[in-house]
């Protein structure tokens, strides 16, 4: 008859199960080689040298102008997007949306710390409608318009940038919000730490290389002349907002960046344009559905058009005036635009490099934008 | 989490100092359990349950198998096994891929169905572990392995972080003899395992990522025809680009491996100096390729046959590994190029194998550089997302499209020729070695400025990588 504790035993076998003592495998028959070499002084020399050439990389980089800033990249925006409460007043759009607005006046204007969803050389539609898809949200939106980006076809650029950040926000996983907490600290304290512009990629594709008449190689994008913060509330550095070399190379790369790229050769020119305006139609169509959609709910929804100066000002009147686009919309949707053009306040200001304006008179600026939003909301 | 995300370089240092620390060696492995699950949890927590209910399933069904009485009992067992695990490959992997065909097959019978969208999220992983895994009770079944007590020393065997995600399929036998007693780390071996760390990053970061994939994606994802000048590169940076993303997983792994006292075999070998198919084979994504040949051909009759069986074995055997690689007919068509390839390799030797010509220098490099045209000829069919693509670039590289367009720019040009080209010229240099001679061959000045260079450029390149190909799979 089996005692007391045998029973007690044989209760714990299932747990024992885990911690059980090695079993009648035997021990491993294969070991990797290791190289035999003086691992330790290598090891030594190899620190030093990294230490000293990222050491060697980070004065350069600073003394070329480039400070500590925070990259912009999905995990950031996703980081942003989780703020958006059903009620909240978002921003989304294009950098002049970024750049031209300051949330504290927004925040004392409107009552609510707006969220900033803008972002570099994007499309609204794709963060408009997942907006709007997010049934609990009945917030406001205070949208920028850039013509050219805001009707860009699915498949371009700036529709992939705006779809690539929606699905982070999507699909985030705790090693990526993770890697986005560590790295902040970094990138706010080491100037090179640029994604969009010191990476191995980035200056391989600056080198002097003459190319074939054929190469598709996309316009260069405008080096480093903004920070960013936690927020995303982003600033044009001094160095941009000063007449001299970073301003003038800005100012020369926005010009082919908003002019039509050529045209495709393995379609026709006529198929090509109608499929554009498809496209373009589409567009259309889908902003209008998606502000029906939001207002059905309570949400509220404003377009703006942000100042912008000199050859890009010409450029952009010449190939997406007015009438294009921007009436379409305001039509289309029956909501409320704020042009600056409309107004004398809004129009005095002059953007530095073309299309954004300085730290300073972003402030300003949203400080005399905020009785148009609240006029146009009817707050 | 990915190698090369910062959140990694925490987890490790951190498990690696906790390891260490810790005397006790069941700690020790607690330690690496729960490590690994945080690892893959960090991807997505609740399939932590899924990799959890798959290993306990064959950990049980290991233990039926090795006390059944009987042929038929122990078969029944392991048929239950493999059953339970294709069946969890096949909902979350082929479940919408079957659905489609099926309704393609109605179709052409004249019936219309419109199968229901699964939205169903693929476990990463899941091809791998599932074979960590099945390995288990394939060789309790064989008599090869006897079935481990311990089934934390079994969860450990099949979700150890390194190799859970993306391989190299380490199979249970050869895992679980190493969980017996503690390791110990001989001279040098940690710092040999970072080292591997880096070297498999910088293939993955700097080579793969940086230098290769954004030619491979121009050439793959552009719309038009493109000549041939154009479309070969494409291929071969697709060709390159995949080999260092794989083969640098599997080196980031075998190095974390090594820093944690276990050791992994080499899931790659030069691959590119293979000369003919069955040497490729032997040389690229080896922990596979030897896992279908023990567990899949042999079984199937393997040599041991009439010529026109084992040539179907063959071909059977690369059908379901390129269906393995994911679920799509491109795959099927991948593996099948390998099959043909390999059956049309075994016609060739019967005739030419011993003719003294067939062993000189220059029909070796000739049958080289075949072998490594023939490989990236499939990769169109891996690479390409559908076959109107695939027969595009096929079409592009033969000259059918002699008006094309030439899109890459010089420097993507450079890029990927320079790359390739020291790409090659390392597999050939190394084919008969490995690694390790070379680096103990080496001048130690050598070894130093690659290894400084290298953490240098994974520095510059501040991780704004992609995830690794083989993730999906």
């Amino acid at each position: 008859m089996p005692s007391s504790t045998s029973n007690f035993k044989r209760k714990l076998r299932l747990p024992r199960l885990f911690f059980a003592k090695p079993s009648e495998i035997t021990p491993r028959d294969y070991e990797r080689p290791i190289p035999q070499v003086p691992w330790r002084g290598i090891t030594v020399i190899v620190v030093l040298i990294v230490i000293g050439a990222t050491s060697a990389w980070e004065f350069y980089c600073r003394s070329i102008g480039y400070g500590p800033t925070l990259n912009d990249n999905e995990d950031l925006w996703t980081m942003t997007r989780r703020r958006v409460k059903p009620e909240s007043v978002v921003i989304i759009g294009d950098s002049r949306a970024w750049f031209d607005v300051d949330l504290d006046e927004l925040q004392k204007g409107l009552g609510k710390r707006p969220v900033q969803l803008a972002m570099g050389g994007s499309c609204a539609y794709p963060v408009l409608a997942d907006l709007v898809h997010d049934e609990s949200f009945h917030g406001t939106i205070i949208c920028s318009v850039v013509p050219r980006l805001f009707v860009t076809p699915p498949g371009a650029p700036p529709m992939e940038r705006a779809e690539k950040v929606v699905r982070r926000f999507h699909t985030q996983t705790p090693a990526q919000r993770a890697s986005q907490y560590l790295g902040m600290p970094l990138e706010e304290h080491v100037a090179f730490l640029k994604q969009e512009e010191l990476t191995l990629d980035e200056l391989l594709k600056r080198l002097p290389i003459p190319n074939r008449a054929s190469a598709l190689v996309p316009p260069r994008l405008p080096p480093y002349f903004g920070t960013l913060d936690r927020e995303r509330r982003s600033r044009m550095i001094e160095e941009c907002a000063r007449s001299g070399k970073l301003q003038s190379t800005v100012q020369q790369i926005w010009l082919p960046l908003f002019s039509p790229p050529p045209l495709p050769t393995y379609i026709p020119k006529d198929k090509f344009m109608a499929k554009m305006k498809q496209a373009t139609e589409q567009r259309f169509n889908d902003v209008a559905a998606a502000v029906q959609k939001l207002r059905a709910r309570g949400g509220k929804i404003v377009f703006v058009r942000f100042p912008l100066s000199g050859e890009l000002k010409k450029l952009e009147d010449r190939i997406t005036p007015r009438t294009g686009i921007w009436d379409r919309v305001i039509k289309d949707t029956a909501a409320p635009g704020i042009y600056y053009e409309d107004f004398p306040e809004l129009s005095e200001f002059n953007c530095p490099e073309s299309s954004h304006l300085s730290a300073g008179d972003s402030v300003e600026f949203s400080k005399r934008l905020v009785p148009h939003l609240r006029k146009a909301l009817q707050l | 989490m990915l190698f090369n995300s910062l959140t990694f370089v925490v987890f490790f240092a951190i498990v690696v100092t906790a390891y260490w620390s810790m005397r006790s060696w069941n700690a020790r492995k607690n330690l690496l359990v729960v490590a690994s699950y945080i690892f893959y949890g960090a991807w997505n927590p609740p399939f932590g349950a899924l990799l959890f209910s798959t290993t306990a399933m064959d950990f049980w069904l290991g233990a039926r198998i090795a006390k059944a009485k009987g042929r038929h009992a122990r078969r029944a067992w392991l048929i239950a096994s493999v059953c339970m695990n294709l069946s969890m490959l096949g909902f979350f992997k082929y479940g919408n891929f079957l659905l489609q065909n099926f309704q393609w097959l109605l179709a052409r019978l004249g019936i219309i169905y419109q199968p229901p969208h699964l939205d169903i999220l693929l476990p990463v992983g899941i091809s791998f572990y599932t074979f960590h895994s099945l390995s288990y009770t394939l060789d309790v079944y064989r008599g090869v392995l006897q079935p481990t007590k311990s089934l934390r020393d079994f969860v450990l065997a099949v979700s150890f972080f390194p190799q859970l995600v993306a391989g190299p399929i380490v199979r249970a036998g050869d895992f679980l003899p190493q969980l017996v007693t503690p390791p110990g780390l001989r001279a040098g071996q940690f710092l040999w395992g970072l080292l591997l760390m880096t070297l498999g990053l910088f293939e993955k970061i700097v080579l793969a990522d940086t230098m290769l994939s954004g030619s491979a994606d121009r050439i793959f994802s552009y719309p038009g025809p493109l000549v041939a000048f154009d479309s070969w590169l494409g291929v071969m940076a697709f060709a390159g680009q995949i080999f260092f993303d794989f083969a640098g997983y599997s080196i980031c792994a075998i190095g974390a491996a090594l820093c944690l006292g276990f050791h992994l075999k080499d899931n790659f070998r030069f691959p590119y100096a293979a000369i003919g198919f069955s040497d490729f084979w032997r040389r690229w994504h080896i922990s596979l390729s030897t896992f279908l040949r023990d567990y899949l051909y042999i079984p199937l009759g393997g040599n041991q046959v009439r010529p026109v069986r084992a040539a179907i074995n063959l071909v059977i055997v690369m059908f379901l590994g390129g269906l393995w690689h994911g679920a799509a007919w491109t795959f099927v068509v991948w593996g099948l190029l390998h099959g043909s390839y390999l059956v049309i390799e075994r016609v060739i030797r019967v005739f030419f194998e011993d003719a003294a010509w067939a062993n000189n220098v220059a029909t070796r490099l000739l049958a080289g550089f075949a072998t490594y045209a023939a490989v990236s000829i499939a990769w169109v069919f891996f690479r390409a997302s559908d076959f109107t693509i695939a027969t595009r670039m096929l079409r592009g590289m033969f000259g059918g499209h002699p008006h094309g367009d030439a899109i890459l720019s010089t420097r993507e040009i450079l890029q990927i020729g320079i790359v390739i080209a020291c790409m090659i010229l390392v597999h050939w240099a190394l084919r008969e070695s490995n690694i390790e001679t070379a680096v103990t061959r080496l001048p130690r000045w050598l070894v130093t400025t690659a290894w400084a260079v290298m953490a240098c450029a994974i520095i510059l390149t501040q991780g704004s990588s992609n995830a690794f190909i083989y993730f999906q799979f």
